[in-house]
């Protein structure tokens, strides 16, 4: 019975026998110091030379080099020997091709067969390669079932920008159909032998050679590199021969899959060698085995997409429709998905399209994108899923409100006119989670749903979705992760300022929640938000950890020294300026005023917003002043080292009023004190210090009988 | 009691890099103290100073300028002159007409004087674009195309262009690549981390950490250059310890005190004058906050700044 390792081997021994009779036939017309080159190329025999360091630059010395190639080849049945048989199958290749070009520098004629690939020709496919303009390129064997498929496949990759490079009989395929080929569309026809293969190995490798700068003669660097940075996948039709398995071998070597629709003979390697029965379905097995990702460039919708739209109002009289979730079921909706549920690009509308419904009517609209990715955390889903406001409010004639169940969407008349459809929704959020969110979504799906008791079924699995979210947000606490944030977005103009977040604390403007920062550190490595690994505690009543004091140190560049995370009076963490509010202390309360940045009057302090920011914003600490988010005030974390949100004696009535449901809780969770808000001043009872003590006294508020602030 | 001297010299140094090829190649960066304290440490290279040669500039040149430049036809022609002016380094071609909202020439054009400017002196070669990000990757890419082996800089790569300026100037014709950005010490750490993680060689990379002339928002330049060079030395961070150019002439010669005529502005005195005093103030300024090296228009700027130089070191 044949084996993988066989297959290997055999084909290697047949690719090695008629390299050497090439070299018989040479040697024939030629003597041993004929020049041997391939043109315009500073790499010589770049495989052979990439691999083993051996400068051919005559026909004696190609002779000499087969020594090395079978030395490559040893039989020991293990993968390491199927993969240096592979590379050497591939060198063996090249020698054959060599021959060619001995006394002729253009054998092919590149009308339209190419041959070799000139170096320069290697640098101009090589910097696209590197900006991921060109995410990838692939490499035809064979012939493929019918013409169309051939055809349909071509375009395909050609479509996605995939440089397209064609082995054999699929030339002929395409030719017929009149596709037209050529370096600059990047449609290639090698040749119709499999040796010819070599040329685009050759190109691979003079990547490394070039953009790597790795040496030649660096077989593991060489190896390396292609692996790591060139996004190349072979498909190889059925009938697979044992040459092409043992050029496959070399393939997989250099870190490229092999997709083919063999079945007979031929063994899957999960990542490497893949059977992909239905020819049809090669560019997206292709895609995901490489992890090619591709850029969308254009949305084809009817209307326009832009950033001039996102304030964009529809009244009522220009809508030709809403959804709007207060009334119906409306839903958004992003989901974590295993790569073999999800199909990329694959938009479905379930339900009648919005040409079925009347002018002004109310409909129930569900928009579930599904993602899958080797980076993808359910974390990550309300970081995408917030995202859905202002993409959709890009589009001319959309307007977005609100989140989750609770959204309200409005068409206008002209857009809808102009041919906006569901599908269209699709579109948008399918290119903009790709584009921005690339590092993370392989794969991407949309499900637009319109069919009301579907939506209802989706909204309670949506609703048990946001329960958990909830749930593991609340469940977030400083001591149960494992690593804080980094947030240094303002240094701009706050050269100093350090934010720390950790789950409790999130970023003083309010923007930067503890999954905010993961997610920026995963889509952005080497931003602002880095990873704090919590350790070295110095003291965890006041959040104080060795590595945060090193991480604020270096980067506010020396500026800062120590900071604690939970104390507004021993080192505080310092502001920039974009903090939401304002916290300072209250010297004849005992207690603390906060105000927030839209409140205009004065504090009991005697100072505005504005006043009081002076001295808190630009990176310095001033112990007893700390800007901050609104959400930190409800947090077991505030200010905890002087006793925690118990100190909080004064609030304009806005903020009370938008923080009192999570304070209370708080509060009655720590304290045991009920409605806590009702004992917190505010403009509408006093500016005034001694009537502030006055109303504290009257409400027993607990700050009054702590042990003094300063 | 007797006075103590205390040199404070960093562990840490700045990259230096070496522009251009054979007798005339000059090396930027290398010190491990801060701007002209030479009474710490011996600085190796001293800051260097490259004429800014523009294919626009000659059309509202001033009158002395015009008269330095007179029977110039070419960029080649232009740049013999400036390669005699003493204490030029360099030669910093500024293709400002590449522009496709101005003259759109083509990048072949552009190449072809380049080229003609790479065979008519010896001096190394900076190749500044017209900041149109499409034109100009392409641009530097077929400049480090046509000048391959030269050693030229490009200035300069940014957050948008730095993949397709890297891949095509750094790694594919092996040439030194600018990373400009603007007035950020972070922005200017993270460009330097993204070129190296695409491969470019941190010992191939310049900065252009931003300008601006004296009195338009200049102290953030200062304060930027400063907080870099803290960092790379005292703080021994490698992923700012390249060296700083500042191309100063394209900022200098385009604000009012160097354009308003004499006509509009009788009290501020000669128009050339004020051009030139502009630019040396600028020079001065950003080569005592950090920067290894200056782009200057006006020979008159060059002699001041050379002087200067000369007298500190």
């Amino acid at each position: 019975m044949a084996t993988l390792f066989g297959r290997v081997f055999s084909g290697s021994d047949e690719m090695v026998r008629r390299a050497e009779e090439a070299l018989a036939e040479a040697s024939k017309q030629f003597a041993d110091s004929e020049p041997v080159a391939f043109p315009s190329t500073a790499y010589y025999l770049a495989c052979l030379y990439a691999m083993s360091g051996i400068k051919v630059t005559n026909l004696g010395e190609l002779k000499a080099s087969m020594e090395w190639i079978k030395s490559q080849m040893t039989r020991e049945n293990k993968t390491h020997d199927i993969f240096t048989s592979g590379v050497a199958t591939a060198c063996a290749a090249e020698v054959i091709e060599a021959c060619k070009y001995i006394g002729n520098p253009d054998p092919y004629g590149h009308d339209p067969l190419w041959g070799h690939c000139t170096d320069a020709e290697v640098r101009e496919l090589g910097v696209p390669l590197v900006t991921g303009d060109i995410p990838g390129f692939v490499v035809f064997i064979g012939k493929a079932p019918t013409d169309e498929q051939a055809l349909k496949l071509v375009k395909d990759y050609q479509s996605k920008s995939v440089f397209v490079f064609l082995v054999g009989e699929i030339i002929d395929q395409v030719k017929k159909l009149g596709m037209k080929t050529g370096f600059n569309v990047r449609v290639v026809p090698l040749g119709y032998d499999l040796w010819s293969v070599s040329h685009v190995v050759s190109v691979a490798i003079r990547a490394a050679l070039i953009f790597g700068a790795v040496q030649p003669g660096d077989y593991d660097g060489i190896r390396k590199y292609t692996f790591e940075r060139v996004n190349a996948v072979v498909n190889a039709f059925q009938p697979v021969d044992d040459m092409t398995v043992a050029c496959g071998a070399g393939a997989i070597s250099l870190g490229f899959p092999v997709v083919t629709n063999q079945r007979e003979n031929i063994w899957s390697v999960p990542k490497s060698l893949i059977i992909q029965e239905d020819v049809d379905k090669f560019v997206e097995t292709s895609l995901e085995a490489r992890g090619i990702k591709i850029k969308v460039t254009n949305i084809d919708i009817p209307v326009a997409f832009a950033n001039a739209f996102e304030g964009e109002i529809i009244r009522r009289g220009d809508m030709q429709f809403e959804a709007d979730g207060s009334r119906v079921d409306c839903l958004e909706l992003v989901r974590t998905k295993d790569a073999s549920q999800v199909e990329d690009h694959k938009i479905v509308v379930d339900g009648p399209d919005f040409d079925a419904f009347e002018v002004g009517s109310k409909i129930s609209m569900a928009m579930v994108v599904d993602v899958a990715g080797k980076k993808m955390q359910s974390d990550f889903e309300p970081v995408l899923e917030r995202k859905f406001h202002a993409y959709l409010n890009c589009i001319e004639g959309v307007m977005h409100t609100g989140q989750r169940d609770m959204i309200r969407i409005r068409v206008s008349k002209d857009s809808f006119a102009a041919g906006l459809r569901a599908r269209h929704f699709g579109e948008v959020l399918y290119a903009q989670i790709k584009n921005e969110f690339d590092v993370v979504a392989d794969k991407c799906q949309v499900t637009i749903v319109t069919d009301p008791a579907k939506v209802s079924e989706l909204r309670k699995e949506a609703n048990a979705i946001y329960d958990k979210r909830d749930e593991r947000l609340a469940s977030l606490t400083d001591e149960t992760v494992d690593e804080f944030y980094t947030c240094i977005m303002c240094q701009s103009f706050s050269p100093s300022h350090v934010c720390i977040v950790t789950p409790e604390r999130l970023g003083l403007c309010g923007a930067v929640s503890w999954l905010d920062a993961k997610a920026t550190h995963e889509l952005d490595p080497s931003g602002p938000c880095q990873v704090v690994e919590k350790v070295g505690v110095i003291d965890e009543e006041i959040g104080k950890w060795d590595s945060v004091n090193d991480a604020v140190r270096k980067y506010s560049q020396g500026a800062l020294e120590v900071v604690s995370l939970y104390s507004i009076m021993e080192d505080p963490m310092t502001s920039c300026g974009c903090f939401e509010c304002i916290c300072g202390i209250e010297p004849f309360s005992n207690g603390v005023v906060i105000v927030n940045r839209e409140h205009a009057g004065v504090t009991p302090l005697g100072m505005s917003f504005s006043e009081m920011a002076s001295m808190t914003g630009g990176g310095v600490q001033t112990p007893g002043f700390m800007g901050h988010g609104k959400h930190f005030i409800a947090s077991k974390k505030f200010m905890k080292a002087e006793g925690g949100v118990q100190r909080i004696v004064w609030m304009p009535k806005a903020l009370k009023d938008q923080v009192a449901e999570k304070l209370n809780e708080t509060a009655k969770e720590l304290y045991g004190i009920e409605n806590f808000t009702d004992m917190i001043a505010d403009e509408t009872i006093t500016e005034d210090p001694e009537a502030l003590v006055e109303f504290l006294t009257e409400k027993g508020h607990p700050a009054l009988s702590l042990d003094p602030l300063m | 009691m007797p006075f103590k001297k205390k040199p404070q010299t960093f562990s840490a140094a700045i990259k230096p890099v070496e522009l251009g090829t054979g007798a005339k190649a000059t090396v930027i960066g290398g010190e491990n103290v801060l701007p002209f304290y030479t009474f710490d440490a011996p600085i190796a290279n001293a800051p260097k100073i490259g004429m800014e040669i523009s294919d626009t500039m000659m059309e509202n040149a001033p009158a002395r300028l015009k008269a330095f430049y007179a029977g110039c036809e070419t960029m080649a022609d232009m740049a013999k002159k400036a390669a005699e002016v003493p204490g030029v380094a360099f030669l910093a071609l500024h293709f400002e007409s590449a522009d496709p909202n101005g003259a759109d020439t083509s990048v072949e054009d552009c190449a072809a004087a380049a080229k003609a400017v790479s065979e008519a002196v010896d001096l190394p070669l900076v190749i500044m674009g017209c900041k149109n990000n499409e034109k100009d990757s392409e641009l530097f890419n077929k400049m480090s195309d046509v000048l391959q082996g030269k050693n030229i800089l490009v200035l300069a790569a940014k957050e948008e262009t730095y993949k397709a300026v890297g891949a095509g100037a750094g790694l594919a014709f092996n040439q030194k690549v600018g990373a400009e950005s603007s007035v950020d010490i972070n922005l200017a750490k993270q460009l330097n981390v993204l070129m190296t993680q695409l491969g470019v060689k941190p010992e191939s990379i310049v900065m252009n950490v931003g300008s601006a002339s004296a009195g338009y928002g200049f102290e953030y330049v200062v304060s930027t250059m400063e907080r870099v060079r803290l960092a790379a030395l005292g703080q021994n961070d490698t992923t700012l310890q390249m060296p700083i150019m500042t191309p100063v002439s394209s900022e200098a010669w385009s604000v009012k005190e160097a354009i308003a005529s004499e006509a509009d502005m009788p009290e501020w005195g000669d128009v050339e004058d004020r051009g030139v005093d502009m630019e040396v103030v600028t020079a001065t300024a950003v080569l005592a906050a950090g920067s290894d090296a200056v782009i200057l228009r006006h020979p008159e700027s060059v002699a001041a700044v050379s002087k200067l130089i000369d007298q500190l070191m």
